[in-house]
């Protein structure tokens, strides 16, 4: 089965043919569901940021704003991720074939990556170089940003 | 594009597209580069101001950082969200210039805007309830007030993004 055929049968699948066939309020919603998440998920990437810089919380254990954090971002991420796949399955060959999809996904993934197997431990266990620590943040808001802008652009190409 | 603007609107909906059709309202929209970097700007900006005030609604709520005061919380963040603010005002307005005369004739962007409004207002007054309940106290509780400020800020800024997402959904004023 070649992608082409497998994006067919997701499109055939009963849940998408559920989400497609609903009136069009339910896609807005699923993308209000996405666009919440997401802030969610930015803003504890921010805030776990500006501590590890030295820009907010100073008082307060980097460790323990990134444990808190982490609980957001998790809540912001599954958010994301389930309407996300629900807009997706409902037209998945419009989706495929457009660049700033294809762009999102592989940012998504690298940023994805970068934060479980990188950020994730800068942020919980020092000690941190400042020059690490400057790099980190800026990759990882970078990548996340990008994932959110070429989301922003799926409409518009 | 659409022939049908009711006449109340015809004022409104006309200076709009003077200001859509601007050199400056032509340039955005016609600039995919220009258009880009505004929306990117706008995004950051929705992360700092509205990301970080829900962070801020969280801890008034006693769900988030519950042991830290939180005085602490809003002094440390308020700048970044403010800040966050500005940005998504100025990038708001250049977009707004970029596509005016679509914007006005839906529903949901009034909408929108009475939103950000009452939002403004619901600060406002948490800021005073704070101020009220002693300036130089550590607490780790606020009063109810000023909880059902923070409730209200999470769900009127919630309302913001949905009215935002919709204005291409909902159906245009007849």
């Amino acid at each position: 089965m070649d992608l082409q055929q497998a994006l067919s049968a997701l499109e055939g699948s009963a849940i998408a043919r559920a989400v497609s066939k609903s009136d069009h309020m339910v896609g807005a919603s699923l993308q209000i569901v996405h666009i919440i998440g997401f802030v969610l998920l930015l803003s504890s990437l921010v805030l776990v940021s500006l501590r590890l810089l030295g820009k907010a919380l100073t008082e307060v254990p980097v460790e323990r704003v990134a444990r808190e954090a982490h609980r957001l971002s998790w809540i912001g991420l599954a958010l994301a991720l389930v309407s996300g796949v629900l807009i997706f399955i409902a037209t998945p060959r419009l989706y495929a074939g457009n660049l700033a999809f294809q762009t999102k996904i592989s940012l998504f993934i690298v940023a994805s990556i970068f934060q479980l197997a990188w950020f994730r431990r800068v942020a919980t266990s020092g000690p941190r170089h400042p020059a690490v620590v400057r790099f980190s943040v800026a990759a990882t808001l970078v990548l996340w940003f990008g994932v959110g802008l070429a989301g922003r652009v799926i409409g518009f190409i | 594009m659409n022939p049908e603007v009711p006449s109340w609107l015809a004022g409104i909906h006309a200076w709009a597209e003077r200001i859509e059709f601007s050199p400056l309202g032509v340039a955005i929209a016609e600039s995919r580069y220009a258009f880009l970097l505004i929306e990117g700007a706008h995004l950051i900006g929705l992360a700092f101001a509205v990301g970080l005030l829900f962070v801020i609604d969280l801890r008034v709520l006693g769900v988030f950082l519950r042991d830290v005061p939180v005085r602490r919380v809003i002094g440390s963040l308020r700048p970044w969200v403010l800040g966050g603010f500005a940005v998504i005002f100025v990038t708001g307005i250049l977009l707004f210039w970029s596509a005016a005369g679509r914007l006005v004739l839906s529903p949901a962007f009034p909408l929108k805007l009475l939103l950000i409004a009452l939002a403004g207002v619901n600060a406002l007054y948490f800021e005073l309830t704070l101020a009220r309940s002693g300036a130089g106290r550590q607490d780790l509780a606020l009063p109810r007030s000023a909880r059902a400020a923070g409730l209200a800020s999470l769900v009127l800024w919630s309302l913001v993004i949905v009215f935002g997402r919709l204005i291409p959904y909902l159906p245009a004023w007849t």
